[in-house]
């Protein structure tokens, strides 16, 4: 294993970065006043086939692996974090069926999803507890036409604009959310109704809103892996979903540090920059260390999932690190700016609401040490 | 189908480099490389006449063994082909002799119908490359193009030298310049990324093209490259009065020699 990018890493890094400068950064700021969603950067995106990166060729993907999707979800977040969202989003959607789909649905939907003409959404939370705890909002039960799913999930990102989704619902009451089965579910289907956006703190532009199912009919063939596997399909799924989470994390904090330490170096008090001040040095030398420590800890997670072993424990690790260590950056870049930093025309506030999204969306902050603690005391 | 002929220079991004506050000298030491911004768009032009009637792209250049590192790079934005030089001697090499290189290598190629610079390197920019290139080979050389069609093995070309325009025409084998308006350089997609890898990519050898030491030997040799640092005189008007505060401004701006 290295640690060091391999030169096709690095360079889909590049062309990310490219990317976000010619397409994200001409948008970003109308986009975190109004919460539009950005249908042609979607387009784009698909185009430079970031919708497809890690899914295999014959599916129409790059197949370019999961260290590159860190990249490039670090580079694109430096611009856009909601944008990066929107990508994380869809792409958790194709792991599912990647990893467990048949090859019917495979070749059914890997190819729409690879191009990008069919956007994915992951819709796994609801109104109440944790994944796999307690009991479950949505019901699937056995039909003579396959399932019918009743209920609601809640957060779906991507909701709206998504033209499928990975649906995970309860088929035993009795057994609650500890019975999840994954559905791959057409927007399209009869009886789903997506509910009003969601009025969030940060990642504006990339859609939250609740999915209605009021009795949705789904054939045998929706079912998604066997009926016993989605609490397995949730906690690996979401384990890809803290990786790529703390890549947009690092992502907004590198732009926070770039931009303070920009600030600073123009910024005079006292007939001085204040990037000659030791306070000032000391608070950015410590978060560009956060930065680059929390970057080397996801890779590795993400060159554990290229390689087919287990990283569940690993991306635990970035999650819990960055859900601390995330708003910690931001008060400390905001620190180096002063009044100036606080003020909504410069970045750093809107950088400030979408690292809290970054920090507890997809798998909530108390979720990684079960993970981590689990695997050292068992 | 036109065989067109790209060069690029491979250069330190000059974002990476710092000056050194004491003796404004350069540090390079964690500088990146990169395809020399002009050369994009040369490379992008050369790629979109393929795309449009059919043809080929090579991609040529000389540099320090460091330019191996772009082969990707480069091959990721359309070429069909590499042939690079990579030699210690590129780092101390002047217009002259870059000039002579690429010049020899094309003679050992078949013949190219266009080829296609940038105006000038990131770097240097000494604009000299294209004139002395199409000198070497005896062919015409069209610089400061803005536009450019190409019709069979006709040329048409809008040249912007400043803050005139004229048309051109030229039929045959060229040696042509690009500006930057010329065309937006594409951002590879991830699968030209991950395709450029299985593109031809030909090395050189520097020794092998026939040149003579005395070509190699650089004329013109760079001394101790410096960094130009603005400061700022800090200069505050106080007064209480706007008007007078202008007129202080003016004043200072004037004694500046800022009239």
């Amino acid at each position: 294993m290295s640690i060091l990018l391999t030169e096709e890493q690095e360079l889909i890094g590049q062309s990310a970065r490219d990317f976000a400068k010619e397409y994200l950064d001409p948008i970003v700021v109308d986009m975190d006043h109004t919460g539009q969603y950005p249908a042609a950067v979607v387009k784009a995106l698909a185009e430079h086939d970031f919708l497809g990166l890690f899914l295999q060729g014959e599916y129409g993907g790059a197949e370019a692996g999961y260290v590159s999707l860190v990249e490039a979800i670090e580079n694109l977040a430096r611009s856009s974090a909601a944008v990066a969202s929107i990508v994380i989003n869809h792409s958790l959607a194709a792991y599912a069926i990647q990893r467990w789909g048949a090859a019917s649905q495979k070749k059914d939907y890997l190819p729409a999803l690879a191009a990008g003409s069919t956007l994915g959404g992951f819709a796994v939370f609801e109104h109440g507890p944790t994944p796999g705890v307690g009991a479950s909002a949505l019901q699937a039960t056995r039909v003579p036409e396959g399932w019918a799913l009743k209920g609601t999930k809640a957060y779906v990102r991507n909701a709206g604009v998504a033209g499928l989704y990975v649906v995970l619902a309860c088929t035993d009451p009795a057994a609650g959310a500890k019975s999840l089965a994954a559905f791959i579910v057409s927007a399209k289907a009869s009886g789903l109704t997506v509910g009003p956006l969601a009025e969030t703190m940060g990642l504006k532009g990339c859609p939250v809103a609740d999915l209605v199912f009021d009795n949705v009919i789904l054939a045998e063939s929706a079912l998604l892996g066997g009926i016993a596997d989605g609490n397995a399909i949730v906690t690996e799924t979401l384990a890809l979903a803290s990786v790529a989470e703390a890549a947009q994390t690092v992502g907004i904090g590198q732009a926070a540090v770039e931009h303070a330490a920009a600030y600073a170096k123009t910024r005079v008090q006292f007939g001085r920059p204040i990037a000659s001040l030791q306070a000032i040095q000391t608070l950015l030398a410590e978060v560009a260390t956060d930065c680059h420590l929390a970057r080397l800890g996801l890779r590795v997670a993400a060159q554990l999932l290229d390689q087919g072993e287990p990283f569940q424990v690993e991306a635990a690790m970035v999650k819990q690190f960055l859900a601390r260590f995330g708003s910690k950056l931001l008060i400390d870049t905001v620190q180096v700016e002063g009044g100036f930093g606080y003020s909504e025309f410069m970045p750093l506030p809107r950088l400030f609401r979408d690292i809290a999204g970054t920090t507890l969306l997809e798998a909530p902050a108390d979720y990684p040490e079960k993970t981590i603690a689990a695997a050292l005391l068992a | 189908m036109p065989k067109i002929l790209v060069c690029y220079k491979w250069v330190l991004n000059e974002q990476d480099i710092k000056i050194r506050p004491e003796d404004l000298s350069l540090d390079a030491s964690r500088a990146k490389g990169k395809i020399s911004d002009f050369d994009r768009n040369a490379i992008e032009e050369a790629t979109l006449i393929v795309e449009q009637q059919g043809g080929t792209v090579d991609a040529l250049s000389y540099g320090t063994p460091a330019v191996r590192q772009s082969i990707k790079d480069v091959l990721s934005r359309g070429p069909n082909r590499l042939l690079w030089i990579g030699d210690p001697k590129a780092e101390e090499a002047d217009a002259l002799v870059i000039a002579k290189v690429l010049a020899a290598a094309i003679r050992k190629s078949d013949p190219y119908d266009l080829i296609l610079c940038g105006e000038g390197s990131s770097d240097m920019f000494y604009q000299q490359i294209p004139a002395r290139l199409a000198a070497l080979l005896e062919l015409p050389c069209l610089t400061f193009v803005a536009r450019m069609t190409l019709e069979g093995r006709t040329l048409m070309a809008q040249r912007k030298p400043g803050d005139c325009t004229e048309m051109v025409s030229v039929t045959g084998p060229a040696v042509v310049s690009v500006l930057s308006e010329i065309n937006k350089p594409r951002i590879p997609s991830l699968k030209q990324v991950l395709g450029a890898a299985k593109k031809p990519s030909e090395e050189i050898a520097l020794d092998s093209l026939g040149l003579a030491a005395g070509d190699l030997t650089p004329k013109a040799v760079r001394k101790s490259p410096k960094g130009f640092l603005m400061n700022r005189k800090n200069v505050v008007f106080k007064e209480s009065d706007a008007a007078a505060n202008v007129a202080k401004l003016v004043a200072s701006l004037k004694a500046e020699g800022l009239h």
